[in-house]
């Protein structure tokens, strides 16, 4: 249903300023895709393509989740805490052979699941705002993973975590095919199911969405969860590919994670977003942080490109036109 | 509004300080009973002396908050400001005169550098501090990786100077939250934060410069955190570009435990200061008692959410 006050009917055909709006990520990726090609012939090479993606993939995997979370007005700081915790916890099982992977998967996404259903309760129930809540559970998830190693974890872990993080199957990594397989599923669910659409609803206006039915609690909750879920397994894949556990593991990707979302065009105030134009945000997260390196510049001056570009972004989406 | 609900909402906001008294007080009296040493003069002597760091940073998280926004630049600034004021001192030891201004002068126009992005991009204050925090962390470490540069001995006594037998920078610490509190209080500027923090737009409608009192309120934020970097500096003596990392986060933990809500418009300094003391003695008691870091981060977490529990269950 158009809204009343529409001024004019939007024209069919696609003006400069829609075409930079709706496919502005997508341009700024190839310019950069661009960029780098020119300035390092290693950058187009498919070793590097296909590593910048291998490094990808578990980012993705949290930035899944935090699209729901955000999509819901929401915003979730434990995720790069929980990533290290579902690394400390995988190594607990000191297993040393494949059989135990289906257990720590089990394990990690229970825990996870514990931690999202916790966030959300808080935020939902008890009305803690996203930012405190999420906040206290990260550091409440430090302090027992580091009580629990005792500053120092060990690294036993099965070799199979090491191939699905790194290994490949006709050429193709293995994390990126789970990515896709994870993307298509929570895209189906946000993008074509009843919950999706609920999801929406709650995210534009809790208050219609309560009126027409649905409850606000449980679809935030469940975005919690989902959200923690999504980190959880991403932390699994870190950690394969990282190969050895320590307490920091994931650090930096709850702020990684939003700079990637914001740059997809999920607006913070919840009710819009996608999460493959997410994806893409991640994607061009990545090619800067490689870019950075193939010039030679010093790898701090990723931090300062990031701030930047969150800032930018967010400022871009806010002027958005469609 | 009326002057029934302003009378209410204060009433509310001095319940929620006798809340956190309250914890003071029997975190004193057990800490009495759990360690001789925790109530000895020389112990209070120290916790006061520490007092100003994260006093100061809470300060400024406090008027960013009350005006509605929150800050996560404050970690960064910090370090950025300790990396600046001993490599400029080892450099030009005689300087002190010229080294403090010039720090406190940056930390603010970085602080009103935050307001006016939000202002002008219209952007979440969460997300300009945060990109902000990223920049200023990234350019220190591009500066300095490691620790480094020293502080001449004249200014290292600061941090430690006492007049008959209190810490300096504790009455300097009172003394700022005084004035703030009567700033806040008592001046139009100063209510001004609580209406902004209130309602932004009716704020707006009563012909309140909304824009400029932003842009005033992340200022004194970046002005606090130049305080805190200069005592940070002279206690440690050295410029650390890592050393604020905790301090962002923890900078909110004292504003949320004395009642200032994070969606603006309600709270206080005297709050701040309580949740300053409350924390800082619960570590400092902690740490008495043996308890590890790591449980005091599971601590620091949990407070957090008991203390908006206990405020947000008083405000329903």
């Amino acid at each position: 249903m158009a809204p009343l006050d529409t001024p004019m009917p939007r024209s069919r055909g696609l003006s400069l300023a829609t075409v930079f709006e709706r496919y502005g990520l997508v341009i700024f990726l190839a310019v950069l895709m661009a960029v780098a090609a020119v300035a390092s012939p290693t950058f187009l090479r498919p070793a590097n393509l296909v590593n910048v993606l291998t490094i990808a993939a578990p980012l993705g995997m949290v930035v899944i989740g935090q699209t729901f979370v955000i999509l819901v007005r929401g915003l979730d700081l434990s995720v790069a805490s929980l990533m290290a915790t579902v690394a400390v916890l995988a190594t607990a099982f000191k297993a040393t052979t494949n059989d135990a992977i289906p257990l720590i998967f089990l394990a990690a996404i229970v825990l996870s699941a514990v931690v999202g259903f916790l966030n959300g309760w808080l935020v939902a129930r008890r009305n803690v705002s996203p930012f405190l809540a999420t906040l206290a559970m990260m550091i409440i998830l430090q302090g027992i993973r580091f009580a629990y190693t005792g500053g120092a974890p060990i690294s036993t872990l099965p070799p199979g975590m090491g191939f699905l993080a790194s290994g490949r199957i006709l050429g193709v990594p293995v994390n990126l095919m789970t990515l896709a397989v994870l993307a298509i599923a929570f895209g189906i669910v946000l993008h074509r199911s009843r919950l999706g659409r609920e999801i929406f609803m709650v995210g534009t206006n809790p208050k219609a969405a309560f009126l027409n039915g649905v409850a606000p609690d449980r679809v935030i909750i469940l975005c919690y969860v989902i959200c923690s879920v999504c980190a959880g397994i991403g932390g699994l894949f870190l950690l394969g590919y990282v190969g050895t556990v320590s307490n920091w593991v994931g650090q930096g990707y709850e702020l990684d994670s939003i700079v990637a979302a914001v740059m997809g065009g999920v607006a913070l105030t919840g009710g819009r977003g996608n999460i493959f134009a997410a994806l893409l945000g991640v994607a061009v997260l990545m090619v800067i942080n490689n870019l950075v390196l193939l010039l030679g510049f010093p790898i701090e001056m990723q931090l300062i490109i990031k701030g930047i570009i969150i800032i930018g972004a967010a400022a871009f989406y806010r002027t958005r036109l469609v | 509004m009326s002057a029934i609900a302003m009378e209410i909402r204060r009433n509310r906001l001095v319940m929620s300080y006798l809340i956190v008294a309250m914890l003071l007080v029997v975190l004193v009296v057990a800490g009495g009973f759990l360690s001789d040493r925790f109530l000895t003069w020389r112990n209070v002597g120290n916790l006061f002396q520490q007092l100003i760091v994260l006093g100061m940073v809470s300060l400024g998280q406090t008027f960013v908050v009350l005006m509605g926004g929150i800050d996560l630049a404050i970690g960064s600034l910090v370090s950025a400001l300790t990396v600046f004021l001993a490599n400029f001192l080892e450099w030009r030891p005689d300087l002190v005169w010229l080294a403090l201004p010039l720090a406190l002068v940056a930390a603010t126009a970085v602080g009103a550098l935050n307001g006016l992005l939000t202002v002008v991009l219209r952007v979440h204050s969460l997300i300009v501090t945060l990109g902000m925090s990223s920049i200023i962390f990234g350019a220190t470490l591009m500066y300095r990786k490691e620790p480094g540069g020293s502080v001449p001995r004249a200014f290292a006594d600061v941090a430690y100077a006492k007049i008959a037998g209190i810490p300096v920078s504790a009455i300097i610490l009172v003394a700022i939250f005084a004035l703030a509190g009567l700033w806040l209080q008592r001046t139009r500027s100063g209510r001004s934060i609580y209406f902004v923090g209130g309602d932004r737009e009716a704020a707006r409608l009563n012909g309140l410069p909304v824009d400029r009192i932003v842009v005033l309120a992340y200022a004194l934020s970046g002005l606090c955190a130049g305080i805190a970097a200069i005592f940070l500096t002279a206690r440690t003596g050295v410029g650390d570009p890592r050393i604020g990392v905790a301090l962002t986060l923890q900078s909110v933990t004292p504003v949320v435990v004395g009642g200032t809500i994070l969606a603006g418009g309600r709270g206080g300094v005297l709050g701040t200061f309580l949740g300053v003391l409350l924390v800082t003695m619960l570590n400092n008691l902690l740490n008495f008692v043996n308890v590890s870091s790591y449980y005091q981060w599971v601590i620091q977490g949990l407070i957090i959410i008991i203390a908006v529990g206990i405020h947000t269950s008083r405000r329903r």
